[in-house]
């Protein structure tokens, strides 16, 4: 009897709810107070351990905590915004069917898209919105970061280890905590960054792809160029070819990465351009076991200028720590690499592994090995022009050219000398010929002067 | 033994600041580019170096150019603006360097102060100070900020030609000096020119039997 004097109750608060909200007057509570309708619908949710078993045999929780609730971002949004689906007379008596927590995640999607407008622009051109288009059953929807009835303010610094990020990136997150910003996060709270600072909440993008990673790191770092420039010769330069973990997590291996450079446009290519040309030459390296060689990333640039828009495409180059988790292994300032022999010098670790990057189809990137030979090559000057480093990728023809023109210069003086020597006797012998000849023509030339005093005088 | 004054002080001081320099340029040269075999000096230091000293003779070659520019002694480089003349006694001074010097027979040329290189090095000089040394030094200054000069050096081919182009020139450069230097070493005693570029005073014998500047 109590039992269907309960659920009367509720569909006159549910037909209620409706007939407001069409006319405009939403039962919102002023100032955190809850709505009537939204306290019927805790006063049933608001109980531990309360769940429904979905058709893939995962237990989905029902139970809304009303405290976490009256805490939360969401305190001013009734049920009802984002259950609008549930149909008070069926409610909580017909049993309907939810494949699995995806599915109802992805369907709850669009209750969040009718207020976060913005932020779902922002995630729909993000990696984790292209792996899901291209069917990935991981890719993070909005529930899976943010828990729509406790979710907090941004500004509440909570432990690290509730960070969503941590949940799929668990070994890069294991690292960060343990890095100087992790470490400096726990100890100050929000003035050290947590993931989204650096990459973004919504609009995350491949760290590997672009400069914005960079971007993120001066934009705390105001000053770093300035005191980059105090010792570092080309600042500008080492700042574009070389990502900032390269230095700042000094145990970590380093690579070079050549990326797709439109030299019109002066940025890399992040558009997903070229898969299948790229597939073909690296189908063809992976048939050799080999990586790509220097005819391979020319005839892919050469097919990429074909056809590939009015901008010039070229690579560059950039020195990059190898994987994820060593970029987020950054230390303390003055533990920081700054001696130039670790990259500037012939055989430096940095320079022997080589890849080729580019743009893939779900944004993140698609990697190919590349010899590393194509870094000291006469033949390679133009596909790779957009990278050099001194002493460590110097090309190694001209060394051979050094040497053979110094042993040229050389042989020059010591030939020269050694025929000298030689033609001493020859020369000897001339000169003393010509001293005879001009004494017999002096001596002529005073007979003659005789000769003619002697006429004179008879 | 008659003494000519043939190089003029602001000639020489630009000469030994160039040779220094170059000398300088050199060894930092090498130092930055075969870090992994040369130690003599760390590698910023000696890019810092080789900066500095770059600048200092751009500045220097400004100095020679200005002083040919701006007085009658351009005339040494082209004494007489006749090519079939020109050519005729670059060949002659070969045909010295390469036989007739070794026979005892005299330099076939008499330097005078208008007058004081052979036609080979006039030639020689002129490639080296208006084509040479200026391509040098401008891509020195691409690379000194690459950032600064990008679009220019983009406009070359990139830094990796520029930097080759840098290169080829400093082995040229390299081979230059020896031989150069060997070849001031064929007056008519082995310091004589040497000597001349301090003192300005180059010694002529009075017969024009002499041999002449490298």
């Amino acid at each position: 009897m109590k039992s269907s004097r309960a659920t009367s109750k509720l569909i006159l608060a549910g037909m209620l709810a409706i007939v407001l909200s069409s006319i405009g007057l939403t039962a919102h509570a002023a100032d955190g107070e809850m709505s009537k309708e939204s306290k019927a619908c805790l006063s049933c949710h608001d109980k531990d351990g309360m769940t429904k078993t979905l058709e893939s045999g995962e237990a989905l929780s029902l139970a809304i905590s009303t405290k976490a609730y009256t805490e939360s971002m969401h305190k001013k949004t009734d049920c009802e915004d984002c259950h609008s689906n549930l149909d008070s007379k069926t409610h909580g008596k017909a049993k309907t069917a939810i494949k699995s927590k995806r599915e109802f995640a992805l369907g709850m999607r669009e209750s969040c898209r009718d207020c976060h407008k913005k932020k779902a622009v922002e995630y729909d051109d993000s990696v984790h919105a292209a792996l899901i288009k291209a069917g990935s059953k991981k890719a993070p929807l909005c529930t899976d970061c943010h828990n729509p009835h406790t979710v907090r303010s941004a500004k509440v610094v909570g432990p690290i280890a509730e960070t969503p990020c941590a949940k799929c990136h668990e070994a890069i997150f294991k690292a960060y905590s343990k890095d100087v910003h992790g470490l400096e996060r726990v100890a100050k709270g929000i003035s050290a960054p947590l993931c989204a600072g650096c990459h973004q909440a919504h609009a995350v993008k491949a760290a590997s792809m672009g400069e914005g990673v960079k971007d993120a790191c001066l934009a705390c770092h105001k000053e770093a160029v300035t005191q980059h420039k105090d010792w570092l010769p080309n600042t500008a330069l080492h700042f574009e070819a070389i990502s900032c973990p390269v230095c700042h997590a000094p145990d970590a291996q380093r690579r070079v990465n050549l990326r797709l450079y439109d030299s019109t446009a002066k940025r890399q290519v992040a558009e997903k351009t070229g898969v299948p040309r790229f597939e073909k030459r690296t189908d063809t390296a992976d048939a050799k076991d080999m990586g790509l060689d220097e005819r391979a990333l020319w005839s892919l640039l050469k097919e990429f200028n074909q056809d590939g828009g009015d901008g010039k495409m070229l690579l560059r180059g950039r020195l990059e720590v190898r994987s994820g988790v060593e970029a987020h292994q950054l230390s303390e300032k003055s533990k920081a690499i700054k001696d130039c022999n670790t990259c500037h010098q012939q055989g430096a670790a940095a320079f022997q592994s080589v890849s080729l990057t580019i743009a893939g189809p779900d944004g993140r990137p698609l990697r190919h090995g590349v010899q590393n030979e194509v870094l000291n090559s006469l033949t390679s000057m133009e596909s790779v022009r957009g990278f050099y480093a001194i002493g460590s990728t110097r090309i190694k023809l001209l060394d051979y050219l050094l040497v053979l023109v110094l042993l040229g210069a050389i042989s020059v003086p010591l030939v020269h000398m050694t025929i000298k020597r030689l033609f001493k006797g020859v020369r000897e012998k001339l000169e003393a010929e010509r001293l005879a000849a001009a004494h017999d023509s002096g001596k002529q030339a005073s007979t003659g002067h005789r000769h003619d005093a002697d006429d004179a005088s008879k | 033994m008659e003494k000519l004054y043939i190089h003029p002080l602001t000639v020489r001081l630009w000469h030994w600041t160039n040779a220094f320099g170059f000398l300088l340029l050199i060894a930092t040269g090498l130092q930055i580019r075969y870090l992994d075999l040369i130690h003599l000096i760390p590698f910023r230091t000696a890019v810092v170096w080789h900066n500095w000293i770059g600048f200092v003779l751009i500045a220097n070659f400004f100095v020679w150019l200005g002083y040919y520019l701006f007085s009658d002694k351009i005339k040494v480089y082209h004494p007489e603006l006749s090519p079939t003349k020109y050519f005729q006694a670059s060949f002659r001074q070969m045909q010295f360097y390469g036989y007739g010097i070794f026979r005892g027979e005299p330099n076939p040329h008499h330097p005078n102060a208008y007058k004081k290189f052979n036609a080979l090095q006039s030639m020689l000089y002129q490639i080296i100070m208006m084509l040479l040394v200026p391509i040098m030094f401008f891509t020195g200054l691409l690379m000194w900020d690459v950032g600064r000069f990008s679009s220019i050096v983009e406009m070359l081919g990139g830094v990796r030609v520029v930097d080759t182009v840098h290169v080829l020139l400093f082995i040229v450069f390299c081979g230059f000096i020896i031989v150069h230097v060997y070849l001031a070493s064929l007056g008519h005693t082995p310091s004589a020119h040497f000597k001349a570029m301090i003192t300005g005073y180059e010694e002529v014998e009075d017969e024009p039997k002499q041999n002449a500047a490298p």
